[in-house]
């Protein structure tokens, strides 16, 4: 929610300072049952500052969404930073400027908030391997862990790998809502297509918050 | 699973429940100067059929989560509506029931009700446990609703094959059960800050259960709403003003009922409104400047003090202060349409909003009235629909801001999947490296050919 400020009296707004209102506006706005025997107004402060009952554990739904700085990937020996990315000119995801570089597509989901948060890695420079070369041996149940700046962490699961052909891939279960929370990462698979620059098609490496 | 044949039916569209909106899509209007822009496809959609799902559910499970807390309230306290507003929260149920049932039939439909209608029933052992001061049945009535979720998320899990998972079901029912009954053992101890706080919240968190199930339902049956997503920014847009501005037709009926009772929560309930309103000049400002949402606050603010008006001078039985208010809310309505119109560049006509304006002071007004005559039955379904017309609020203002400012909501998924390779460790090597192949090539032929040659000619010698 946005501000929760508890401004105690009904007609606190006009452009005064909340502070103000709360000595001034007794006197007319907060006794509408002026003819009333127990007015609000004649009991100013009715309420204990305090309760003596005991708040239950899950009273809101957490947001475990973070901010990621970095990536861990044990089983595959990534252990590397993160870069935010967003969309390109042409459509595509954005991909990260260092060839070791994870790009976390920011203007998505926050990693352990509900629904998909992606991340791209390259899986080859022009001359060698980069950083998410060896994506495709990650199998089901490997750990995928993040850390936000302040060192919080999120650990995700491995449940499943599939290769979509670069131009059809179901981008709206990549990059969509879900009630779980999910994080994807991308890599390229394929045939290099020399004329398009490109590979031939995109891995994806499905992941689920450990809770 | 036995529940399972019910999710074999054809959805039907679930905005058929509704009433259609009042405030019609403001791209239908022709606009005062300014080029249209014309929305991309899908994205910047403040309406359609997956959006259309996701408000009604937004509206019925937020109306439940008030009403509930409402009727509690009201029963602890044996106040004469308490009947009233325990009907107007089964009228709910009713409501939802049928939801469920256009996605998955009417049976579906039945065993949702069934289910759904229990925790109800808990709520009110909870009330009757509490009026008794029966610890036992206290804890009898906690544990019935922790068999309740269970059986709501299995049901919920199956219904959508597994989009909605039970376990995080659960978890979510259990932070709707604590904050019910967390704001009900507030009022009970007279910690109306909490009670109002927790109200509040309740409220909130059935949007977010409201995005879940109309995500889970649209991916489900995709043919059905068109293939459309509920997630979009001008569906995110939706849900918000959705919230804000049904939360304070809710809030505000509410305080007006604490107001002319002298209840001891009046002062909680109206600091409530006053955070609504808060976070609605916020949501303003966010689109038209901090100036715009000071102004819209000064005018909105001036019209809940209106009603305080009404409510004093019907507590005074002083029916010229009672004319002057209702004269004044007159006023208040022309500013308000005027002030949208020009926010809006003419998407909202000041004469459609002045008329949507009428029917929500008319309906305040209403609830307000029957309830001090004690005809409850006029005043709940009156409630509900004050709730309801507060969507078409929200849908008529969404439309006009997404339409006004379509870069905002252009969508921010990609069209393309990302271009994470440069070839390097490829099969097929790059053009440096074709070069060296077709060396090595030229080099080993330049071996062979000689050495078949040899062979040739030594075999024919």
């Amino acid at each position: 929610m946005m501000n929760r400020k508890k401004i105690r009296f009904f007609l606190a707004m006009v452009g005064m300072v909340a502070m103000a209102l709360t000595l001034i506006s007794c006197s007319r706005e907060v006794s509408p049952a002026a003819n009333h025997t127990q007015t609000a107004a004649s009991s100013p402060s009715p309420t204990p500052t305090t309760s003596a009952l005991q708040a239950p554990d899950q009273l809101m739904e957490e947001d475990l969404g973070i901010v990621p700085v970095s990536i861990y990937i044990p089983a595959i020996g990534v252990d590397a930073t993160i870069e935010e990315v967003g969309t390109m000119e042409n459509g595509q995801m954005g991909v990260p400027q260092n060839i070791d570089g994870v790009g976390w597509f920011e203007p998505g989901t926050k990693p352990g908030a509900r629904g998909n948060a992606v991340m791209a890695g390259h899986v080859d420079s022009l001359t060698g391997p980069a950083v998410f070369y060896k994506l495709d041996r990650l199998k089901a149940g490997d750990e995928v862990v993040l850390k936000d700046k302040d060192g919080v962490t999120r650990t995700f699961i491995v449940t499943g790998t599939a290769s979509y052909p670069r131009k059809d891939a179901p981008l709206e279960d990549i990059f969509g809502f879900s009630y779980q929370s999910h994080l994807n990462l991308i890599t390229c698979t394929g045939e290099f297509n020399k004329e398009a620059k490109t590979h031939e098609e995109r891995l994806v490496v499905y992941t689920e918050l450990q809770k | 699973m036995k529940m399972k044949k019910y999710f074999v039916a054809v959805p039907l569209s679930l905005a058929l429940l509704l009433p259609t909106a009042g405030l019609a899509s403001a791209s239908d209007h022709s606009h005062g100067g300014g080029t249209m822009t014309t929305m991309t496809a899908g994205a910047a959609e403040t309406s359609n059929k997956a959006v259309d799902l996701r408000a009604a559910l937004d509206s019925l499970l937020s109306e439940h989560a008030y009403l509930a807390v409402i009727a509690m309230q009201k029963g602890i306290d044996g106040k004469g509506d308490f009947d009233a507003a325990a009907g107007a929260l089964l009228q709910n149920a009713d409501d939802l029931s049928k939801a469920v049932a256009s996605v998955y039939g009417e049976d579906g439909g039945a065993a949702f009700k069934e289910i759904w209608t229990s925790h109800i029933g808990y709520f009110v052992d909870y009330v009757k446990a509490t009026g008794a001061k029966d610890d036992a049945a206290k804890k009898k009535a906690l544990a019935d609703l922790d068999d309740y979720r269970v059986k709501q998320a299995a049901f919920l899990d199956t219904a959508t094959g597994g989009r909605l998972k039970a376990k995080e079901l659960e978890e979510g029912l259990k932070v709707h059960i604590n904050q019910l009954v967390w704001a009900f053992d507030n009022y009970v101890a007279g910690d109306f800050d909490k009670t109002y706080d927790s109200l509040r919240e309740s409220i909130h968190h059935m949007y977010g259960v409201g995005k879940g199930l109309s995500w889970a339902i649209t991916d489900q049956f995709p043919d059905q709403f068109d293939s459309k997503t509920v997630d979009t920014p001008a569906a995110e847009l939706r849900a918000s003003l959705n919230h804000l501005f049904s939360e304070h037709a809710a809030l505000a009926i509410l305080a007006m009922q604490k107001g002319i009772d002298g209840a001891k929560d009046f002062n909680a309930s109206a600091a409530a409104l006053n955070e609504n309103t808060d976070e609605l000049s916020a949501a303003i400002a966010s689109v038209y400047g901090k100036e715009g949402g000071e102004a819209f606050k000064k005018i909105w603010s001036s019209h809940i003090g209106y009603f305080v008006d009404y409510v004093k001078a019907t507590g005074a039985k002083d029916d010229a202060a009672k004319a002057k208010a209702i004269a004044d809310l007159d006023k208040y309505r022309a500013e308000q349409a005027a002030f949208l119109d020009t926010a809006t560049e003419g998407r909202l006509k000041a004469a459609d909003m002045e008329a949507g304006l009428k029917m929500h002071v008319d309906e305040l007004l209403k609830a307000f009235n029957s309830y001090t005559e004690m005809d409850y039955s006029m005043t709940y379904p009156t409630v509900r629909e004050a709730y309801a017309h507060m969507y078409e609020v929200g849908l008529g203002v969404t439309s006009a801001i997404v339409d006004q400012f379509p870069d905002q909501f252009a969508g921010k998924m990609p069209t393309e999947m990302p271009q994470t390779g440069m070839g390097g460790m490829s099969h097929q090597k790059s053009s440096t490296s074709d070069i060296l192949m077709i060396s090595l090539l030229i080099m080993a032929m330049a071996v062979l050919i000689p050495f078949f040659i040899a062979r040739r000619n030594a075999s024919k010698s």
